[in-house]
């Protein structure tokens, strides 16, 4: 989630100073209806401390807005929130004679009140750690949506010494990505670990490499019976964390073993390897166009870089890199397939009763009639994968790499809170083009290709070569 | 990867509201009826005003937007004093260019052209006059045409300045060349990236330096200038790029960030030369953008952080005095526009007054009864 939180830091600075016009938003607003929760407008007010007000409201805007949210059980929310209050009571070392869960009954406002007036009487006998408890609370009440697209942003906070496109962490990326580091996604991580990256920072001052194997993680060795272990959440460390990191590390190549101590910092990156697109010409006839993310005006971009790159020759065809692309507006997705397809369904939004509706291909967009290479892995999220199903699905090209995320619950929408904190959930859940559930699946590659050490190494993208093969045939 | 679409929701809302102009809609003010052009105020200085377009050629860097274009192209305008009272007002813009910027920032309340008819106070082409002049590079905001600072620029020329003032070609809405072609916003496309205000701004001290390497041997008159006193003042990106090109460029003496949020990293050991932030209340320390509190850290030199009550992010630019003909009704509670730019124009002249005219400017000290709406920061003022 760090480089996420950073993204959203940087451009809310970016857009306060360098923008000029309003841009419609690309995403339509959520119904508020009857519950006090209404979608963000204007620039963030500063954040104010959490409450039980604010909690309540958290509550009845989910209960209104979320999915599943008329027909689920409050009580379980409630439960869970009352669970993690306890538990924090427990963590600070005491407890409370009268932190009692409170009978609930079914009925939503009156379990509210009860559940409110035992918060207040709890938390008045730790008054020092009511800020503190209010948090634990509503982040329990969130999570216990279970949903990969269900979010509470508060208290974001960057280091002040921060400069557009700058990453905080050790400075590089493994195998085992943060998001299946944290379980976010539930993608197999493989032993062994190693640096498929190296992006800047402590990792870069301590000569670290494309696949160094990583062997432990502050003496903890990363695998243990084939599973991965905790230990490689360390790898990522969010700000403000600024504990060192000890790593011991095999290069194959030279069998040099050693163990080196990295701070985690902010470090500046490569400006151009941050662009969302980014484009060039393989073998005199491929168009091989690499996206990050699903940025307004990105589908567009990726069209027109094709489309230069077209210019004056003949391609045999396009590959679209995907991989680690974390997803975004689901129209740019859908803008992005009407270059391939018309007339199809590329998704489906169902509510909980079962009532969908489509995300139609854009047939005003012109078709490329270009055979494609779609390459993706387990950072493929969201949108990503709403593509990459369409691909597959509607068989308008092939997918090549490791399965995707798994991470498109739905569609989030954004709600802001009475102390200026956003709460984020679908209202809708994703399906693929056959009605098919994507979310935690993922979409399994047509071309099973994953990295090794040994290519990361010696700078081979196995993936790459097979997608050219596949165009060349 | 729970806040991937968070983060984008959360985006489309950013973009929309973080800028200041235009004003919103509201349904319950009346609608206002377009007055006629807009006048820009009257230069303040004792000089009349010349102005003369140059367009420049860097064979040795590639366009950063323009793909297919090996060369980087920019259209530089001159300010300057002249002693020709008459003779044709340079026009403020094309209609053509009047188009964009208003189908660009979302503006159709009056009819396409109307920027274009406003009426400016500089002699197209007149003869230049004086010595020994100091120059100031001017950068616009991001998205905007250079003419967005007119107001500013000729009152600069009329106190004896010789404003040189890029439009960084693809970063605006609309540059026009002389073969006709109309560079359009191509920067406009990524302007989401991360790292999107860094890249550019770099791109921009690319500008900046080119400017001024290309100025002696492409303006006649080029002697009229005293190189040993050049600044450079921006708003918005431009400012930001002000502050980037003096730490890259020994030869800016000083420099103004006018609403701008920074991207340049200042040496760690700091960096002396004169430096003004002059902003909206955004820009107060422990508000919402927190590159000043920053840099301000790391400026060892004369420097000064003023914040203007009731500023909004164009106040800085032509941009309030436009509200009228474009049928804009300005925002309760904002500087009215003629204030706006009395107050950009005194407090810019009076910082370049001290630095390159060595003149001390009592303004730059202490708050001034006269104007009332300056706060100095950070000493005097919070979060608003």
């Amino acid at each position: 989630m760090t480089v996420l939180r950073t993204a959203a830091a940087v451009l809310a600075v970016l857009l306060a100073a360098a923008c000029t016009a309003p841009t419609p938003p690309r995403i339509q607003a959520g119904t508020a209806g009857a519950t006090a929760c209404t979608p963000p407008h204007g620039p963030r007010e500063p954040e104010t401390a959490t409450t039980i007000d604010v909690i309540e409201q958290a509550y009845f805007c989910i209960l209104g807005n979320y999915y599943s949210g008329a027909t689920l059980d409050a009580r379980s929310l409630l439960t869970v929130g009352f669970l993690a209050l306890t538990q924090e009571i427990n963590r600070d070392g005491r407890d409370v004679p009268d932190a009692i869960m409170p009978a609930l009954t079914g009925d939503r406002k009156a379990d509210w009140a009860a559940f409110e007036t035992a918060y207040r009487k709890i938390t008045d006998q730790v008054p020092d750690l009511r800020d503190k408890l209010a948090v634990v609370t509503l982040e329990a009440i969130v999570a216990a949506l279970g949903d990969n697209h269900a979010n509470w942003t508060h208290d974001v906070k960057r280091p002040l010494d921060y400069y557009d496109g700058d990453g905080y962490g050790l400075g590089l990326e493994a195998n085992v990505d943060v998001s299946q580091a944290d379980g976010d996604t539930p993608r197999v991580a493989l032993a062994p670990l190693f640096v498929t990256t190296v992006l800047g920072g402590a990792a870069q001052a301590a000569g670290l490499l494309p696949g160094d194997v990583i062997e432990s993680i502050n003496g903890t060795p990363p695998f243990f019976d084939g599973k991965a272990t905790p230990a490689i959440a360390a790898l990522y460390p969010e700000y403000p964390k600024v504990r060192p990191v000890e790593l011991r590390l095999l290069r194959q190549a030279t069998g040099r073993r050693w163990t080196v101590t990295l701070t985690p910092g902010p470090y500046e990156r490569d400006l151009a390897a941050l662009q969302v697109v980014r484009s060039k010409l393989l073998d005199d006839d491929v168009a091989y166009v690499r996206m990050t993310g699903f940025a307004p005006d990105s589908a567009n971009r990726v069209l027109k870089a094709i489309t230069r790159l077209r210019t004056g020759r003949t391609l045999s065809g396009v590959v679209l890199d995907l991989r680690g692309n974390s997803g975004g507006s689901p129209a740019e997705a859908t803008r992005l397939l009407s270059a391939f397809v018309h007339g199809k369904v590329t998704a489906y939004q169902c509510a909980v009763d079962g009532k969908c509706s489509t995300s139609r291909t854009d047939d005003t967009v012109q078709l490329l009639h270009l055979p494609l290479v779609v390459l993706v892995d387990q950072g493929c999220a969201s949108a990503c994968e709403h593509t990459s199903a369409a691909v597959k699905d509607l068989r308008i090209g092939q997918l090549v790499g490791t399965r995707t995320a798994g991470v498109i619950s739905g569609p989030a929408r954004s709600y802001l809170l009475a102390n200026n904190t956003l709460l984020t959930f679908p209202d809708r859940h994703h399906l693929g083009p056959g009605r098919e559930v994507i979310d935690r699946i993922g979409v399994p590659p047509d071309h099973y290709v994953p990295l090794t050490p040994k290519d990361a190494a010696a700078g081979r993208d196995p993936a790459l070569a097979k997608a050219l093969t596949l165009l060349h045939k | 990867m729970r806040q991937i679409l968070a983060v984008t929701a959360g985006l489309a809302v950013l973009a929309a509201s973080a800028c200041s102009a235009p004003a919103p809609p509201r349904s319950d003010a009346p609608p206002v009826t377009p007055a006629g052009p807009a006048t820009l105020p009257a230069p303040t200085g004792p000089h009349p005003v010349g102005t003369i377009a140059l367009y420049l050629k860097d064979i040795s860097r590639p366009d950063p937007w323009n793909l297919d274009a090996d060369a980087r192209e920019l259209k530089v305008t001159l300010w300057y004093p002249t002693e020709q009272r008459d003779g044709q007002h340079a026009p403020y813009m094309t209609p053509k260019e009047s188009e964009l910027l208003l189908k660009g920032t979302g503006i159709a309340s009056a009819p396409y052209d109307t920027l274009s008819k406003t009426r400016t106070n500089a002699i197209l082409n007149a003869e230049p006059a004086g010595k020994k002049l100091p120059l100031v590079v001017v950068s616009p905001g991001f998205t905007k045409p250079m003419s967005t600072l007119t107001s500013l620029a000729e009152d600069l020329a009329s106190r004896g300045y010789v404003v040189a003032g890029i439009d960084h070609t693809y970063e605006s809405y609309a540059t026009t060349f002389p073969d006709g072609r109309v560079a359009e916003c191509l920067a406009c496309d990524s302007d989401t990236d991360p790292g999107f205000g860094t890249g550019t701004v770099q791109g921009r001290v690319a500008d900046v330096s080119f400017v001024l390497d290309q100025l002696p041997s492409k303006w006649d008159d080029s002697s009229l200038i005293d190189r040993s006193r050049i600044a450079m003042a921006g708003q918005s990106l431009g400012g930001a790029t002000a502050l980037a090109a003096m730490v890259k460029e020994p030869r800016i003496r000083a420099g103004i960030d006018m609403d701008g949020t920074t991207y340049a990293r200042i040496p760690k050991s700091g960096f002396s030369r004169p430096f003004l932030f002059l902003g909206s209340p955004q820009h107060v320390p422990g508000g919402r953008d927190t590159s000043w509190e920053r840099d301000w850290k790391l400026l060892t030199g004369w420097k000064r952080w003023l914040v203007l009550s009731g500023a909004e992010h164009q106040s800085f630019t032509d941009g309030p005095l436009m509200a009228g003909p474009l049928g804009i009704t300005p925002a309760y509670g904002v500087l009215p526009a003629a204030r706006a730019a009395e107050l950009t124009r005194s407090y810019v002249a009076a910082f370049l007054d001290q630095h390159l005219k060595s003149k001390r400017q009592a303004l730059l000290d202490k708050p001034s009864s006269r104007y009332p709406e300056v706060t100095f920061c950070p000493a005097t003022c919070g979060p608003s």
